[in-house]
């Protein structure tokens, strides 16, 4: 099991998932991932800090900041 | 004693083996441990060498699977990943300042990675059942937070901003406590100040014009078609009500003809009957009467034309009788009168004639002498004489000749025409069948002689009377046999 969260971290990189909270300056969107079997809803920000990022888009996560946090940039 | 060796050895070790078995399952259900789908288990104890976990306090977390777990060496904790719920209830001000008491539900999980559940194990393992009053107390604030940022529009509307805003203001702080807030939801809003209940007036009232007046409108116009429609109900209600009245008089009449039919009918009936009754009693009669005919009047008729036959011959013999005998008094009577009226008239001739004759020699021999008065005088006295005497004679006859108009006027008759008097005469006699002469045969000559010469008889009598100058009447001459035509019935 050491090499658990190691894994998910890496997993999570990469991954493909689709906005479900309007990610805007300033303010803290929501994106749900496909992970771990099931899909989880992860706090993200934008890559570009002046971007927002609209609901329904569909993001790759760029950053994980366990355990809750993403940054993600548009597909 | 060798068998009963082996025998016996043999089953000290199916025993042992038993035993071995038993107390290995024994042991690896006391060493194996399983962690269920909605938990995870924290086992802390022996040789933690976790790369992670080394930097961490030291424990080995495990989920979804099973492990080996050396009992009196390690220790195994439960930490639940179910989903877990708050109720709130905030008294809080809205971003516009107006007071509002919010109800709401937070609902929350322990975070599904390693990193969440260590942070949640480390606050909450042996506080799991004080987890939702921890969270309830964190969240009323943030609650208070989130409403104050927002309007009472807003909460009510926008719930993307409600989402945000709990994600900005709870999301980090429940990351720290390894927990995921799944949703927060309001579920009641009071309104002291009636804001809400404003808020919808304007909608309300112009609503509930736009109602008032789709209402008024409709009610007018369902009310105008009603009356129309009452008025053509009552239209064709009364033409209805006119046809039936039409037709209940049609069928009156038809029932009251349908109700004469049958009296009319029998009337018809027994008039026929009545007739037929009729014709047989008038057949009945034309039998009786031809009965009667055959019967009583043929031989009636019979007997009358009998009998009128008879009285017929009678009749036409008495009335050729009765004609012949008035026929012989008639040209009796008128042979009598011819003779009177011719003798008259012979007389009243030979007056006049003797009369010129004596005036005549009377005035020749007064022209002639002139002389002798006396015997003028006696000339002319015989001559008044004579000639007043012959003029009284010659009136008396007349008178008589007059008396006896009839007589005189067809002796005057007669005389003219005799020859048509013999004729009539003896025109009875071809007339008559039968001539029964009393005389005899001799008779009949007598008759016809008689009848013949009284043509002479006439003459005579007429000369008679020419030369009686007296005025005697003229007596038929005497010895003449009676003429007696006497017609006789057959």
């Amino acid at each position: 099991m050491e090499d658990g969260s190691e894994v998910v971290d890496q997993e999570m990189l990469g991954k493909v998932g689709r906005v479900t909270g309007t990610i805007a300056p300033g303010r803290l969107g929501e994106v749900m991932v496909a992970i771990r079997g099931g899909s989880e809803a992860f706090n993200a920000y934008a890559s570009e800090p002046d971007e927002t990022i609209g609901r329904g888009t569909r993001v790759v996560v760029v950053e994980y900041f366990p355990p809750r946090t993403v940054v993600v940039s548009p597909v | 004693m060798l068998t009963g060796l082996l025998t016996g050895f043999a089953l000290a070790v199916v025993v042992a083996a038993v035993l071995v078995l038993v107390v290995l399952s024994i042991l690896f259900r006391a060493t194996w441990r399983v962690a269920e789908p909605n938990e995870a288990l924290v086992i802390s104890g022996l040789r933690q060498r976790h790369e992670g976990i080394e930097q961490s306090l030291g424990f080995k977390i495990v989920t979804g699977k099973g492990t080996l777990v050396v009992p009196g060496v390690q220790v195994v904790r439960k930490l639940s990943l179910d989903l877990r719920e708050t109720d709130l209830q905030i008294d809080c001000v809205t971003h516009q300042g107006i007071p509002l008491r919010v109800r709401g539900v937070v609902i929350y999980k322990v975070g599904d990675d390693l990193v969440s559940i260590a942070n949640a194990a480390r606050r909450f393992l042996d506080q799991q059942n004080q987890m939702d009053q921890r969270v309830h107390n964190l969240f009323a604030g943030h609650l208070r937070a989130i409403i104050g940022n927002m309007t009472v529009e807003e909460m009510i509307r926008d719930r993307e901003k409600l989402t945000g805003l709990t994600r900005e203001h709870a999301g980090t702080e429940m990351e720290k406590l390894g927990l995921i807030v799944d949703s927060l939801q309001i579920q009641e809003i009071q309104d002291p100040t009636g804001y809400i209940e404003n808020l919808a007036l304007p909608h309300a009232a112009a609503v509930a014009r736009e109602a008032r007046i789709a209402k008024a409108v409709a009610d007018q116009e369902a009310t105008q078609k009603e009356q129309d429609s009452e008025a053509l109900k009552a239209e064709s209600r009364r033409a209805s009500l006119i046809k039936q009245a039409g037709y209940q008089a049609e069928i009156d009449q038809a029932a009251a003809l349908a109700k004469q039919a049958g009296p009319l009918s029998e009337a018809t009936a027994r008039q026929k009957v009545v007739v037929e009754e009729t014709r047989v009693a008038e057949l009945e009669a034309d039998r009786a009467e031809k009965r009667l005919q055959t019967e009583v009047r043929k031989p009636a008729d019979a007997k009358a034309y009998e009998q009128v036959t008879l009285a017929r011959a009678q009749r036409e013999s008495h009335i050729s009788g009765a004609e012949a005998r008035a026929r012989e008094v008639e040209l009796q009577a008128g042979a009598d009168a011819a003779r009177v009226k011719l003798a008259a008239a012979a007389e009243a001739e030979r007056v006049k004639l003797a009369a010129d004759a004596n005036s005549a020699q009377t005035r020749m021999i007064g022209e002639a002498e002139g002389a002798a008065t006396k015997a003028r005088g006696l000339a002319e006295g015989e001559a008044v004489r004579a000639r007043g005497m012959a003029e009284a004679e010659a009136i008396k006859a007349r008178a008589e000749a007059l008396a006896g108009n009839q007589d005189a006027v067809i002796g005057q008759e007669l005389a003219q025409r005799w020859p048509e008097i013999v004729e009539a005469a003896a025109k009875p006699f071809g007339n008559i069948d039968q001539l029964i002469v009393l005389n005899g045969a001799q008779g009949i000559s007598e008759t016809l002689a008689q009848a013949l010469s009284q043509g002479a008889a006439g003459l005579q009598l007429a000369r008679g009377l020419l030369g009686g100058s007296n005025g005697e009447k003229p007596v038929p001459p005497a010895g003449e046999p009676d003429l007696k035509v006497e017609p006789k019935s057959t």
